[in-house]
């Protein structure tokens, strides 16, 4: 299933796209920051309209279980709560590149920062269905200001869309996950395992179950033959002497 | 002065300033900050802003340009002012710039207190555990998404290198530091209680309407003047304060000339308020402003209390018969009953704004010349200006206390409308308004009592439909009013006055029974002082009491007792109740072919009535 999966993909662009967003404006903007945006967004946007269908289509549906209907609509908060942080970010930016144009880079602010790569994590996500864009820059600003202009409003869009189509309580929806957030833990709670992606495998695939099943097998495997050797090591010595 | 007036104005102009300090060769130089590991560069120090800025107004101006956010201080964070001294500053990123448009979110804030605690590894501050707590429960459905992103934005930060992570971080904490202030700072994003909207307030919109506005308040606006005695803000003095407290006796001199600017300043200052009200006692219109008050609480109040409240209104206020009755045209009226049917908070709207501009064009202007105004701009003073050294400064930071708990100041507020309730003053004159024998009156405490009336006063109070003396003090005035009304109580066998008695009867109508409302649940309100000995045989004679002539409806006497008081009476069960809008003017002539029913009872139009042919 794409849905729960692009969830925790659509987390973390977001999250990356924030941070490229508080750079606008100050002395790292640059072309490189306003294309790495640019991407992040489509990303983002992308994976937002596959989970809205996802999500749309399964809480249309009538004859869904009980249990699974609680999970969905779990998500659909989650979702819709990180689509209005999205659409929010993209506002800021849009109003922001207004009063910094890159042609007058006197007058960014000088805000300390030394510029890094924030937006490697975001862009190196595997794609769904579609192949890397390019990375050229998309070229005039004024263009570049039209495209944000309409896909803020195609966020909206989507916001308000959602709204529509799907009646969910969102008082009575209750979230699985602890108050606070474990920093020791590198996995993600138990609240939308299913939808979590393991930091240490930006590459994830859907197989994951079957990896870790395998390398306990493995491991197992190794332990018997470790005892095995250590229990036929005793018997020889003691053959031997 | 409306916030969002001098906000964006300066929200703006703060924006070209930091913008033009950004230039390499005219702007402030800046040098880099020196951590353990690592160098940032970029920190200015305010010496060198203040060189920048050059003019005397530059403290005030950096205190705001540090207070509103545009820079942040990198020791001590925690007080965002300006130490000329050489503490270091950074500009903020434009992302946490405080410009109007972006709402600062609390889902953004409980992110950013989850960030905090993954990093403090769940050491966070007090203020921030309160406001964490808080968060989790009122948007506890959306907390997995929460913790998430949290998680995920701090995966991000990492991604950075060491110097750019403490410059976001140093940036993030600046902007909460701003928008949700630690206890104890100030804030000078103001969120306070204050900032809701008044539907009264006229938004000044239009260019030559802006300009005279501004000409108008520019000598009251605290940026571009200084206020006497001093800013509290700047200074930590409160005394501006205490001397404009809402209901201070003496009023400053700037507070009553901003009386002067509109209608609408004087009715939202309380002091004015106030000041106005007692003007309308003096002329004996009174009830306009009391009705608006009303309307106020009501659409103001709390759903439950609503119809209520809109009952108790129609009452006192809109029903004929009532006891402070308002003018207002037959239209509104209509309207109004009308809407009455199915109460709702702004039912009384139409009504409330003819009062409001009938009071504005014809009482605001009587009381700029009345001596009651004259007296109060002869009394207002005009505080000395604080001159305070460095060193009182401090001190007065370091004394800074809370102000009364609000809690409190809502008692105090409550204590003074009970107060002030019992001490209205009805003396609205009604040509409708009749005695009726079995029933209560109401009453206030008149301003002129007569001769005869007042030593009867506290004996009306105790026994208060006893015949004789209430119709032979009664009497004895010319315009007296009476307005009786019944309170809930079981059905005595009150020996019913038959009919309007006494010489000159007026056929109007008059408050009558509330039984079967008050049966219903509809409980008078406290605004007027109930003293409720029961009164039984007594109502009955009371029917000797002098009905309003209608031949002298208008007069305001210099000597007139409006003696009303509430007092809890028995009414018979026969008493009917009437529908009102089934009447109109011609029903004053079927009043008297009734039969000496005489007792129609002032019901609210959306009650449901079963029409009995009632006796008195």
């Amino acid at each position: 299933i794409p849905g729960p999966l692009c969830y925790s993909l659509l987390l973390l662009v977001v999250a990356c796209y924030r941070h490229l967003a508080s750079c606008v404006g100050g002395c790292t903007d640059s072309l490189q920051l306003r294309d790495e945006l640019r991407q992040t967004r489509e990303k983002a946007q992308k994976l937002a309209m596959a989970i809205c269908q996802h999500l749309t289509l399964h809480l249309r549906d009538k004859s869904l279980p009980e249990e699974q209907r609680k999970e969905m609509e779990l998500l659909w908060v989650a979702f819709s709560s990180s689509l209005e942080l999205l659409h929010l970010d993209m506002c800021k930016v849009f109003n922001m590149s207004d009063i910094f144009s890159l042609a007058n880079t006197d007058a960014l602010v000088q805000t300390g920062l030394q510029g890094s790569e924030v937006a490697a994590r975001a862009l190196s996500l595997p794609d769904l269905n579609q192949t890397q864009s390019p990375t050229l820059p998309a070229g005039l600003e004024s263009q570049e200001r039209s495209t944000l202009e309409q896909e803020i409003g195609q966020i909206d869009h989507m916001i308000d869309d959602m709204e529509m189509k799907v009646n969910v309580l969102r008082w009575m929806v209750e979230p699985h996950g602890p108050q606070y957030a474990d920093p020791l833990s590198s996995t993600d709670s138990a609240s939308l395992a299913v939808f979590s992606v393991d930091e240490e495998q930006p590459g994830h695939q859907p197989l994951c179950q079957r990896n870790k099943f395998c390398a306990v097998l493995f491991l197992f495997a190794v332990v018997l033959v470790a005892g095995f050797i250590s229990v036929s090591m005793v018997l020889f010595s003691g053959v031997c002497f | 002065i409306p916030r969002c007036l001098s906000d964006r104005k300066y929200s703006l102009r703060a924006e070209k300033v930091v913008l033009e300090m950004q230039d390499p060769k005219t702007g402030v130089k800046s040098q880099p900050q020196r951590l353990v590991i690592t160098t940032i560069p970029h920190a200015i120090t305010v010496k060198l802003l203040l060189v920048s800025l050059l003019s005397s107004e530059a403290r005030n101006f950096g205190s705001m340009l540090v207070a509103l956010g545009y820079i942040y201080p990198l020791q001590d964070h925690k007080r965002l002012v300006i130490k000329p001294d050489a503490s270091l500053y950074r500009f903020q990123t434009p992302y946490f710039w405080p410009t109007q448009q972006w709402p600062v979110e609390d889902t953004d804030y409980a992110i950013y207190l989850a960030k905090r605690n993954i990093r403090k590894k769940g050491i966070l501050e007090l203020h921030e555990q309160e406001h964490y707590n808080r968060l989790h429960k009122w948007m506890n459905h959306k907390w997995d998404f929460i913790v998430m992103q949290a998680k995920e934005q701090y995966r991000a930060a990492k991604e950075r290198k060491k110097p750019d992570r403490v410059v976001f971080e140093c940036q993030e904490r600046a902007y909460w530091v701003v928008h949700r202030p630690p206890p104890g700072t100030v804030s000078a994003m103001d969120y306070g209680l204050d900032r809701r909207i008044d539907p009264n307030t006229v938004e000044v919109t239009g260019e030559s309407l802006l300009v005279k506005y501004c000409a108008t308040y520019k000598n009251h606006d605290p940026f571009l003047l200084k206020c006497l005695p001093s800013n509290p803000w700047l200074t930590d003095d409160a005394t501006y304060w205490t001397l404009n407290m809402p209901n201070v006796e003496i009023p400053t001199k700037m507070r009553v000339e901003r009386w002067t600017f509109s209608f609408g300043e004087l009715l939202s200052d309380p002091r004015g308020r106030n000041d106005f009200r007692l003007f309308l006692k003096k002329e004996f219109s009174g009830e306009n402003l009391a009705f608006w008050e009303s309307c106020e609480d009501l659409k103001w109040g709390t759903a439950a209390t609503m119809r209520e409240k809109a009952e108790q209104i129609y009452k006192t206020f809109l029903a004929r018969g009532a006891p402070r009755w308002i003018n207002i045209d037959g239209k509104t009226m209509e309207v109004t009953v009308k809407g009455l049917k199915h109460p709702h908070r702004y039912v009384l709207d139409a009504a409330q704004t003819h009062i409001y501009m009938l009071m504005k064009k014809d009482s605001y202007g009587r009381y700029m010349k009345s001596p009651v105004f004259k007296e109060t701009t002869k009394k207002a003073i005009c505080p000395e200006e604080h001159k305070f050294s460095d060193n009182q400064l401090e001190q007065n930071a370091r004394n800074r206390r809370p102000s009364l708990s609000p809690i409190i100041l809502r008692q105090m507020e409550e204590e003074q409308k009970a107060k002030m309730a019992a001490n209205v003053d009805i003396t609205q004159l009604c040509r409708f308004t009749t005695p009726v024998p079995h029933l209560a009156v109401y009453s206030g405490i008149s301003d002129f009592p007569s001769a005869t009336a007042s030593p009867s006063l506290p004996f009306l109070a105790h026994t208060p439909a006893c015949p004789s003396p209430i119709s032979v003090a009664l009497d004895s005035t010319s315009a007296s009013e009476r307005r009786v009304e019944a309170s809930e109580g079981e059905g005595e066998g009150n020996p019913a006055a038959r009919g309007p008695v006494g010489g000159n009867v007026s056929r109007s109508r008059m408050a009558l029974s509330l039984r079967r409302l008050l049966k219903r649940g509809c409980t008078p309100s406290t605004m007027f002082a109930s003293l409720s000995p029961k009164c039984h045989s007594a109502a009955g004679t009371s029917s000797r009491i002098q009905p309003i002539s209608p031949n002298q409806p208008s007069q305001a006497p210099p000597r007139r007792i409006a003696n009303f008081f509430q007092i809890k009476v028995d009414i018979p069960p026969e008493c009917r109740i009437y529908p009102i809008e089934s009447e109109d003017e011609e029903e004053e002539n079927r009043a008297a072919s009734r039969g000496g029913v005489g007792a129609k009872e002032i019901i609210c139009p959306w009650e449901s009535l079963t029409p009995q042919n009632g006796t008195g």
